[in-house]
């Protein structure tokens, strides 16, 4: 019997294939586990980053307010700060008085602006009297934010979850997020 | 002769290659963009507290302008500003500081202090002053907002154009930048504000002394505006610049500050201690008065100097070369016959000594203002203060022109009742008549008190005598 002559290009064996296949497979799942685990880094990477920059927001609008307040009364997730009502109708600033005890007001003696700070579903708002409320940070469920009053300064906490496990977050690295501010109340009182 | 299929092979090859950079590279621009975003953002977050910091330094450099203007003359206050602030008279700053930022930006200050008609105290004309500051910081990088919306609702950066135009301010542009506005309002405080105050050493020596305060124009802080032990107030606080307070087992109604120092001997303080204590007395310069009352022109041995219903009058201005008095003589202040209200003023170039059993007497309603550039020893039956509100008598101890050490000793067998301002001077207060008790205040280089059982700070103090410093009442940040 006579052999018929091979030529290389027509073709692989079996055996071939599945090996070549075999091959693909592993590189591709490596590939494909890889670029997963990367995708998932970076968008836990980017919620960390996106968090942090909230948290921060956060820090900064109540530090913003607190600096200036007369009053503060928190709990957790809910800050109230009474500021000086500086702004006529017209939102223009206005010309202080004397209140005859060595202080200064604005507007009525006794007058002030109610600022509060709460979440409510899922956002962070800050509203000002009975304005309307503005959301400061959205999508910030598991953030927890609590101003502690230590007379002439006020710290802020803010956690959040991180995303790194799929189990979640253990209370330690909740509490390893957290932003500190510790704020010197200008006008010198607190409470309520 | 070359075989086609090995060009297959590495077209393929290439393929796969140019697959994975183009998935890397997907990744790496959103990691890009994600980074670079947030940089852009941290870096116009600093920008912004930094342009608070510099609001802030412009506070301060309005406070230490009103300051300097508490100094004798000549002090410079106001040099380089356009105005000296008055009511709609607004004086502007301009300061900016190279290299002051991160990456080495440059910050600019801006101030305008003003003073209103509505910051004058009816009380006793003090004026508050009103300081508005701009501080800016330039944007580094490009000017693109922030992903989140709600930053640029906070930090209302300028990006292209400038974001708010305030008319009080001219050093704004269109130039990427954060702005910080703040409107603080200082007030005047009194070189009478504590109890006592001792640049250096302040020793109370060991005599249990009970330290408190009183306020003669309140009622439900005094009785008949005199002081009332159960309606005791604990604002008698002491301060040293210096680092020791030897308390003599004091019982301090009110606060304890040293400069980094510690207090011994205090069995008890009502208060908070504190050790970041520092405060530089202004100093008294010679009395500068157009006219005055030529006669005397000193006093040695009994006289009358005769007060004048007119405070700041030529008649009620004396000066003297000295007070001497001695054995049974008396130096009398006489007074309105009816009682009302008059004005002296004297300033003694030497020394006042007061001896044996002589005494100064103060009519009634007088109120006297005693400057000296001498030694003082007040003893004999000391200063008789009909009214005994220490607003009555307060003695000022002139800057000295020369090194050498001045004393005011103050004592007598009759109730001490007076402020003493004498930051140049050891001031030592004997006694206090025959139960020890001394209502007033006392400032001193160094303060020593011998014989003193009770020290009653009349809060009303706070409010009269010279101006030694300004403070912050109010803080506003301007958020428009």
């Amino acid at each position: 019997m006579m052999q018929l002559p091979r030529h290389p290009s027509t073709g692989f064996l079996l055996y071939e294939t599945m090996i070549a296949m075999a091959i693909f497979s592993a590189i591709s799942l490596g590939l494909m586990m890889g670029f997963t685990s990367l995708e998932r880094n970076l968008a836990a990477t980017t919620s960390f980053a996106t968090n942090h920059t909230d948290a921060m927001r956060i820090s900064d609008y109540l530090a913003l307010d607190l600096r200036r307040a007369l009053s503060v009364q928190s709990t957790q997730n809910d800050t109230r700060v009474t500021i000086p009502d500086y702004y006529d109708a017209n939102g223009d600033p206005r010309t202080p008085q004397l209140d005859g005890e060595g202080g200064v007001y604005y507007g009525s003696n006794g007058s002030s602006v109610q600022v509060r700070y709460y979440l409510f579903n899922g956002t962070i708002y800050r509203r000002q009297n009975l304005g309307t409320p503005v959301a400061i940070a959205e999508n910030v469920s598991d953030f927890v934010f609590t101003v502690t009053d230590l007379g002439k300064v006020v710290t802020t906490k803010i956690t959040f979850k991180p995303r790194f496990r799929s189990s979640g977050a253990s209370q330690a690295v909740i509490d390893g997020t957290a932003v500190y501010n510790t704020t010197l109340l200008r006008n010198g009182s607190t409470g309520g | 002769m070359r075989l086609t299929f090995h060009s297959q092979e590495r077209g393929s090859v290439l393929l796969w290659t140019v697959l994975v950079i183009a998935i890397l590279s997907v990744f790496a621009t959103e990691v890009l963009r994600a980074v670079s975003g947030r940089f852009q953002l941290g870096m116009q977050a600093a920008a912004w507290q930094e342009a608070l910091i510099a609001a802030e330094s412009g506070i301060d450099l309005g406070v230490v302008e009103l300051r300097k203007s508490l100094y004798p003359a000549p002090n410079h206050a106001w040099d380089g500003w356009n105005n000296i602030p008055g009511n709609g008279v607004v004086s502007h700053g301009l300061v900016t500081i190279p290299n002051a930022g991160l990456g080495g930006t440059p910050m600019t200050i801006e101030v305008n202090v003003d003073a209103p008609a509505q910051l004058v105290d009816p009380s006793n004309g003090w004026q508050y002053y009103r300081l508005r500051t701009l501080g800016s910081m330039p944007l580094t990088g490009p000017p693109r907002i922030a992903f989140n919306k709600n930053d640029n609702k906070l930090r209302k950066l300028t990006l292209r154009v400038q974001r708010f135009i305030d008319t009080l301010f001219t050093s704004e542009g269109n130039t990427p930048h954060a702005s910080r506005r703040l409107e603080a309002i200082v007030k005047p405080v009194s070189s009478f504000g504590l109890a006592v105050l001792a640049v250096s050493t302040l020793d109370l020596n060991n005599q249990n002394i009970v330290i408190d305060s009183f306020d003669s124009r309140d009622p439900a802080k005094s009785t008949n505006g005199l002081y009332d032990v159960a309606k005791r107030q604990e604002n008698g606080d002491i301060a040293t610049d210096g680092n020791l307070i030897q308390a003599g087992n004091a019982h301090v109604y009110g606060d304890v500050a040293t400069n980094s120092g510690t207090v011994t001997g205090v069995s008890n303080i009502s208060g908070v201690q504190r050790t970041d204590f520092y405060q530089a007395p202004i100093p008294i310069g010679e009395p500068v008065w157009p006219s005055i009352n030529p006669s005397p022109a000193t006093v040695n041995g009994s006289a009358t100097l005769t007060a004048s219903a007119t405070e700041g009058s030529a008649m009620s201005r004396y000066r003297l070369s000295a007070i001497s008095i001695s054995g049974s003589q008396t130096l009398t202040i006489a007074g309105n016959p009816d009682g009302s209200p008059s004005y002296i003023e004297l300033y003694v170039t030497g020394n006042i000594s007061v001896a044996g059993t002589s005494q100064i007497i103060l009519g009634d309603g007088v109120k006297a203002k005693i400057y000296f550039s001498g030694n003082v020893d007040i003893a004999g039956k000391g200063v008789l203060n009909p009214a005994n509100q220490p607003e009555d008598l307060l003695l000022y101890g002139v800057q000295p022109t020369d090194t050498t050490p001045r004393h005011v000793s103050l004592g007598g067998n009759g109730q001490i009742t007076a402020a003493v301002y004498a930051p140049d001077y050891d001031v030592t207060v004997n006694g206090g008549g025959s139960d020890g008790h001394v209502f007033g205040s006392v400032v001193g280089k160094t303060v020593a008190m011998t014989g003193v059982t009770n020290l009653h700070y009349d809060e009303a103090l706070a409010a009269s005598g010279i101006i030694n410093n300004y403070e912050i009442v109010s803080w506003v940040e301007d958020t428009r």
